[in-house]
């Protein structure tokens, strides 16, 4: 549980109370318990709620980012849309049949999207670690879809410029 | 009127759900053929998802025994 929910959250300390919670939660609503599902699968299924519990104190504040973020994309583009020159993709020369180079780079984007904004990371890994899509995932943290596909734009570019020089640098 | 290397970007995730219409994804698809560096892009994001799509379930950190054992105390202080 612990090593599913790291995945998913910025910081250690919250992945630890977060399976915590979740143990006690499932104490405290043990008579709920119908054994319809393994033990494993309902308490997965309350970390998995406690995650997007998590995941959504963190739209709260979500309108002040996406102005302040604004400041953050000049990095990347130019006032015509364009790449920035000193943001443009270099060769990555990954093979993804190669298992350790493939571990190595999984690693690297951990890495880095602990280093996105809460809720970008939080976008990120629901639609790309749990394969929802947009529309559960709006409804999920209560946003609207054009601020979600402005918080995945910016989630994978800044992802890929982290990696990028991680990678490249190892 | 062709579109922007910003909004290419935009189109390239959109176009992953199937989110594009008709006309976005011809102008997506005239941008990437002149465009090395979306086209760089497109590839890159490719590698990103499908790298986390199949080591999301492989690469699992393990809670250490000292922490495992101060989360016992914590619950049974709860309970």
């Amino acid at each position: 549980m612990y090593g599913y929910v790291v995945q998913r959250v910025k910081d250690t300390h919250i992945a630890k109370d977060l399976v915590q919670e979740t143990f006690l939660a499932a104490w405290r609503n043990v008579d709920k318990y119908n054994g319809e599902a393994s033990v494993k699968t309902w308490l997965f299924t309350i970390l998995k709620n406690k995650i997007i519990d998590h995941y959504r104190k963190s739209t709260t504040r979500l309108t002040d980012e996406l102005i302040s973020d604004e400041a953050d994309q000049d990095v990347f583009f130019d006032t015509a849309g364009q790449w920035q020159k000193s943001a443009y993709p270099s060769d990555w020369s990954i093979s993804q049949e190669n298992k350790v180079e493939s571990k190595e780079f999984y690693s690297i984007l951990i890495k880095c999207k602990k280093k996105l904004k809460e809720i970008q990371a939080a976008v990120f890994s629901m639609k790309y670690l749990d394969d929802m899509d947009s529309d559960e995932i709006c409804k999920e943290l209560n946003i609207t879809t054009s601020n979600y596909w402005v918080l995945l734009h910016r989630a994978k570019v800044q992802l890929r410029s982290c990696i990028e020089v991680n990678w490249l640098t190892t | 009127m062709g579109i922007d290397c910003k909004t290419a970007v935009d189109y390239i995730s959109k176009k992953e759900e199937g989110k594009l219409n008709f006309i976005q994804k011809y102008h997506l698809f005239l941008h990437l053929a002149i465009c090395y560096v979306c086209k760089r892009f497109e590839k890159q994001n490719k590698q990103m998802t499908s790298i986390c799509k199949s080591s999301a379930s492989k690469e699992i950190d393990i809670l250490k025994q000292s922490d495992k054992e101060e989360m016992i105390s914590a619950l049974e202080e709860n309970i």
